[in-house]
């Protein structure tokens, strides 16, 4: 009797000592992210106002925007949504749908996880490669290829996950009403997977919003307006990335600004997707 | 053997129907492993036709060779002869969507499409008929009157097909099978997710249907197969051991499985 009360003593003693280390390092995770954040909205907020989206990036020593910063970031993101989603849905729909049992499924999807972590620089090199230097100049073209290059992988994956969430059965019932194979995909499969599909093109955006180093090797910057889709063009990661290196301190308060804004409109994303995703799962 | 197989013909003989459908020597097989060995029994038209088995045996591999919806899947091949109306299904020529118009299925689970309730009727009639919208919301009511589950969703049509009951789902299910106006209904199991309720209201409905469809069971159920069907197969490991007229299956089966079967000595 006494052994085994010192034995479940020990095990009592051993499990508090594993939930304080568990607790400790969970704490010391959050309050990383909490410093971080903090200093973001302190230091942010104070630079934030409307000249803010009004006017353009200043000459050093001079106030002034992000406007061409975050309409070139903007632009981007939406060229390369535009070209990496189709290609990411349609991939990820042969992957969960018609090749499902074939072999081609399985070497796409190795690939596709391993361009998933593939570090980003690496991205910006390629496309540099491939697009600059033939053209010879940076573009707002080169950056937002980049970017698709990145979004895809993330596109693919999801929707071949929330595809095979999907139920066989439905797919069946479908079937065995007479619908072709097209036909059940687009009605019955992306119908019950909408969300989630949804969900993984915002968490691209998300992605790829914050990417400076795929960039810095395309679109480069620009301090002024531009509308050119081919020549140089401002982004949100790049300018901060600029002037937060600067001596100026005009151009520090606005990387403040300028992070704090992507992390906001990147904390939006997810708060949708999320919801999104949580409302798959009440039905 | 050879005795076995006289049986079916003289149900049809008997009730002077023609038949529906027609299997002849068909084997199945799932990869490597066979799973259905020579079978041959034909199924009279306008009439219930239940299968029966313990797990595995075969029938609902037999049912889903009917329609080729095995065909969704590698590796799953069936040879032999299924014949519908004197036509061969597995023909590589059998164009496989222009059957399943004529062979609707119904599943175990409740599978209504991710869509509102007239939608989930109007899809499959959609694919092969261009209706006016009049003709559409007639031919959707009358579908839905057929499962009798008109009374119980007119006023809610637009609402999802997700939001029904169980077993409101399933007769959805039937409806949207129906409303293609197929001639032959296959329902695999189609009552054993059910409440004793729902189930008794699928039972009522199989046996109004069978007026105007062929329609073939596949249940675990032997009281179900009992009262739903006019002729019952009883297979085991693979290979069909008796077909015959129900009662005649559950009163006096000529075979010693069949008999331990029903009677619950295994299975």
């Amino acid at each position: 009797m006494s052994t085994s009360l010192s034995l479940h003593g020990r095990r009592k003693t051993r499990n508090s000592v594993m939930m304080t280390l568990c607790v400790v390092a969970a704490g010391i995770g959050l309050a990383w992210l909490a410093l971080i954040l903090g200093a973001l909205v302190y230091k942010g907020v104070a630079g934030l106002s409307l000249s803010v989206f009004t006017e353009m990036t200043p000459p050093p020593g001079e106030a002034g925007g992000l406007l061409n910063a975050i309409a070139g970031s903007i632009a981007m993101t939406i060229i390369a949504i535009a070209v990496g989603t189709p290609i990411g849905v349609l991939a990820g729909t042969y992957m969960a749908e018609y090749g499902r049992f074939s072999k081609l499924t399985t070497v796409v999807r190795f690939i596709n996880d391993i361009l998933l972590s593939a570090p980003s620089i690496i991205v910006g090199l390629f496309v540099y490669e491939l697009l600059v230097r033939p053209m010879g100049h940076f573009s707002a073209i080169a950056g937002a290829f980049a970017l698709a290059i990145l979004v895809i992988p993330v596109v693919v994956r999801t929707t071949e996950d929330m595809l095979n969430l999907v139920p066989n059965a439905l797919r069946e019932a479908g079937t065995a009403i007479g619908a072709p194979r097209w036909v059940v995909i687009k009605s019955v499969a992306y119908r019950a997977a909408l969300s989630g599909i949804v969900t993984g093109i915002l968490l691209a955006i998300a992605r790829i919003s914050g990417e400076t180093a795929p960039l810095l090797f395309t679109a480069l910057n620009n301090q002024f307006w531009s509308s050119n889709l081919n020549a140089p063009m401002a982004s949100l990661p790049v300018t901060i990335f600029q002037f937060a290196l600067s001596p100026y301190e005009e151009w520090q308060q606005l990387a403040w600004t300028g992070a704090l804004i992507i992390t906001l409109t990147v904390l939006a994303l997810s708060i949708v997707a999320r919801s999104l995703t949580g409302r798959r799962e009440d039905k | 053997m050879s005795q076995m197989l006289s049986p079916d013909m003289t149900i049809a003989a008997e009730a002077a129907v023609k038949a529906k459908i027609e299997v002849k020597n068909l084997n199945f097989y799932y990869g490597q492993s066979k799973a259905l060995k020579d079978i041959t029994l034909s199924l009279p038209e306008r009439s219930v036709t239940a299968f029966i088995g313990p797990s595995g045996c075969g029938k609902s591999t037999l049912l889903r060779v009917f329609n080729r919806i095995y065909e969704l899947y590698p590796k799953q091949t069936a040879e032999g002869q299924v014949l519908l109306d004197g036509h061969n299904v597995l023909d590589r020529s059998q164009d496989l969507n222009l059957l399943r118009t004529k062979i609707g299925m119904v599943f175990q689970k409740p599978t209504p499409f991710p869509m509102s309730i007239y939608e989930n009727i109007a899809f499959g009639v959609r694919l092969y008929e261009k209706l006016s919208k009049s003709e559409m919301d007639g031919r959707v009511e009358q579908a839905l009157k057929r499962a009798a589950l008109w009374t119980e969703v007119k006023d809610k049509l637009n609402a999802s097909g997700l939001s029904l009951s169980g077993g409101q789902q399933q007769r959805l299910c039937i409806a949207r099978t129906v409303a293609v106006k197929p001639e032959v209904i296959l329902l695999d199991e189609p009552a054993s997710a059910l409440d004793p309720l729902s189930t008794a209201k699928i039972e009522e409905l199989i046996d109004e249907l069978q007026a105007d469809y062929t329609i073939v069971i596949v249940t675990h159920n032997m009281q179900q197969a009992a009262r739903v069907s006019k002729q019952t197969a009883f297979m085991y490991l693979g290979e069909l051991v008796e077909f015959d007229r129900t009662e005649k299956i559950f009163t006096s089966p000529r075979e010693k499985r069949t008999q331990d079967y029903i009677t619950g000595r295994f299975g």
